[in-house]
């Protein structure tokens, strides 16, 4: 068994912050024919915590220079402007603040707002016409992952780059291992499990649902602003199954709880689904958000001549016949990240439009919602249904300022 | 075992490379005395190894963006082989194994069965034994040789039609390897290369290729493991596509990997 580390994602935030190094990839003069030395101007929708994390990769990958923010609270936006050396004009708060940032001078945009925002924001900034990087989950729901899915595309046809920060994708050791299981080294996928199980990741914060201030504010809790654990964290496991398959799950049968959280909002703390693949492939999923003394984000898969076994906090191998030593990932939830924006800035650079990442995160994301559905009915719901109904969740938006 | 068809339709994707050796050897072709080989041609070694001469030339190696299975470390990108060479027009068999070193080599047994279980540094002792045998240079093929001769002028994701004609692998291969040469050739008369085991190149991986057009790539001075490709008995289809790659620390022996050699011309 991998050895597991305990830590939370804000401890983990704390840590890795200062430990990431700097270095430049884009070459001088690429970026849009620009003179010598010329940076990405970047816009930021979205400084809270996690934007904040992420402003300081982008400023240590050296290819970047922040011009502009947005975010709803206007708190938010003075705080980054200032440590980011934002000029407070270029600086947007209300519900409109993405689209208001697109409107000015600059190439791209990081998307680090609420999940449940994450679809609009990426659409405003492609239709800006600006280069679109944004975090997982991409969205909360069936139309927001199609947003996201067509977005992709229309970047693709206006010669933009929109990257979805998945940081398993980035790493690798997974590409390898996931290259090997995809070229037979472990025959026929029979079946297998995927796990995500940490601590309670937002603590307790002051949360009234009838507030929808105080519920922007702790979007992590809100299960419609967040998409519930299982879309908002989970999703690191399941992509990484999903991707290891290579195929979206024909049905799936779950349930879900709260059961030991202390804190406030109203996600669930834990999850379990069985999802049926195409040719009859199962895959187990469980997750847990509360509690103490184990923590993974693991999946495993079989084969009748081997087993991939992967961790983001450890290691990533083949074991069997045609085994793959693979190896410790480090640092994944940092070096994940660094190389995604490494890799979104050559993209630009190199006019590299195919946006890959797009459809992969729209097939892993609609996993989610599909696991997420049959959990809430505590039964099944198939692809099709799933697709078919296309849920739209809706906010509390009440006296949200324009 | 059928010799290689016509000069043309082999080279569909590939270029020859019409100077030094080459152009002379082809000018030599209208002398009714010393026909110059064309592509496919085989000569017999002392173990009776059969190895098929491959001229120099140019091909795209790699896959494209858009082809099914395609990984990121097959960008394609050109390559000039600026030196013909001759290679195994089968996997090396169990039986010519152990015609060189003294003793049998294999998971499964069987003189016409491909060798594995054979580290990369058994691969490589096998061609220093055989060079010293015979007074000529045996060797792993770089893996550009490889894709070259696997391909035999095809720019597809196999060098055939159907992959079940040409390989054993996951599909019919019933988990075991079969003797060489049972199923159809490439259009160079190799056998084997999509399929039954995975062979050893003599490169060190590097998954990323260099760009643009590149002479005689050999491989990175250092790197994770050492080339293997190929599909084997044990692959995926995907795995048995002639862009595919795959790397092995080079001491590990498995039963899904062989080897088949090059002889410098």
């Amino acid at each position: 068994m991998t050895k597991q580390t305990s830590m939370s994602r804000r401890q983990f935030l704390a840590a890795t912050g200062a430990a990431a190094a700097a270095f430049t990839i884009v070459a001088p003069g690429s970026v849009r024919g620009l003179e010598a030395n010329s940076k990405i101007e970047l816009g930021l929708v979205g400084c809270g915590g996690r934007g904040h994390w992420i402003a300081d990769l982008f400023m240590k990958n050296g290819g970047y220079q922040f011009v502009a923010a947005a975010d709803y609270f206007e708190d938010k936006t003075k705080g980054f402007a200032g440590k980011f050396k934002v000029d407070e004009a270029r600086c947007f708060n209300g519900l409109s603040c993405a689209k208001k940032l697109c409107e000015g001078k600059l190439d791209a945009i990081a998307v680090e707002s609420p999940p449940y925002y994450h679809p609009e924001h990426a659409a405003t900034g492609v239709e800006a016409g600006k280069h679109v990087y944004v975090a997982k989950p991409i969205a909360v729901d069936v139309p927001g992952c199609q947003l996201i899915g067509d977005s992709a595309k229309k970047a693709t046809g206006k010669k933009r780059v929109f990257l979805v920060d998945f940081q398993t994708r980035a790493n690798p050791l997974y590409r390898e291992a996931v290259k090997r299981v995809h070229n037979g080294d472990i025959g026929k996928i029979v079946s297998g499990e995927a796990v995500y199980y940490c601590g309670d990741t937002w603590g307790n914060p002051t949360y009234d649902n009838t507030s929808a201030e105080v519920c922007l504010r702790n979007w992590g809790v809100d299960k419609v602003l967040s998409g519930d654990i299982i879309t908002e964290q989970n999703i690191h496991a399941l992509d990484v199954a999903s991707w290891i398959l290579d195929a979206a799950p024909v049905k799936a049968v779950g349930a879900c709880g709260r059961k030991a959280r202390s804190g406030s909002g109203n996600v669930n703390d834990h999850f379990s689904v069985t999802f049926f693949y195409p040719n009859d492939v199962l895959l187990a999923f469980a997750s847990k958000q509360f509690g103490q003394g184990y923590d993974d984000i693991g999946c495993r898969v079989f084969g009748p001549r081997g087993t991939i076994d992967t961790h983001y906090f450890g290691a990533v191998k083949i074991m069997g016949e045609v085994p793959y030593a693979g190896g410790s990932v480090g640092n994944l939830f940092t070096d994940g990240v660094i190389a995604n924006i490494a890799e979104f800035a050559k993209c630009i650079a190199d006019g590299k439009v195919d946006n890959m990442t797009g459809p992969a995160s729209v097939q892993s994301n609609l996993t989610t919602i599909l696991g997420r559905t049959a959990a809430y009915k505590k039964g099944e719901v198939t692809w099709d249904e799933m697709m078919k109904a296309a849920e739209k969740l809706e906010a509390n938006t009440k006296g949200l300022k324009a | 075992m059928s010799a290689f068809a016509s000069l043309a339709a082999p080279l569909a994707g590939r270029v020859l490379l019409a100077c030094g050796a080459l152009a002379l050897a082809f000018a030599s072709l209208h002398a009714a005395d010393a026909p110059a080989p064309k592509p496919g041609d085989i000569v017999t070694n002392s173990v009776g190894m059969k190895l098929a001469y491959v001229p120099a030339g140019e091909f795209d190696m790699g896959s494209a963006a858009d082809e099914k299975g395609h990984e990121e470390d097959e960008a394609r990108h050109r390559v000039k082989l600026t030196k013909a060479f001759r290679i195994g027009v089968t996997e090396v068999t169990q039986g010519q194994w152990k015609a060189v070193m003294g003793q049998r080599r294999g998971k499964f047994e069987g003189d016409d069965l491909p060798v594995e279980d054979v580290s990369w540094t058994d691969a490589k002792a096998f061609c220093e034994k055989l060079s010293k045998a015979e007074g000529k240079t045996y060797r792993l093929p770089t893996e550009a040789e490889w894709e070259d001769a696997c391909r035999a002028g095809a720019t597809g994701r196999f060098a055939g039609e159907k992959l079940a004609d040409l390989a054993w692998f996951d599909d019919n291969a019933d988990g075991k390897t079969h003797p060489v040469a049972t199923k159809k050739p490439n259009a160079w008369g190799l056998y084997d290369m999509h399929g039954n085991v995975a062979e050893w190149c003599a490169d060190a991986y590097a998954p990323d290729y260099p760009s643009g057009t590149v002479v005689d790539p050999a491989g990175p001075a250092e790197g994770k493991g050492r080339v293997v490709r190929g599909g084997s008995f044990a692959s995926l289809e995907r795995g048995c596509r002639s862009a595919s790659r795959s790397s092995t620390p080079a001491a590990y022996q498995m039963k899904t990997v062989g080897l088949r050699v090059v002889c410098n011309e």
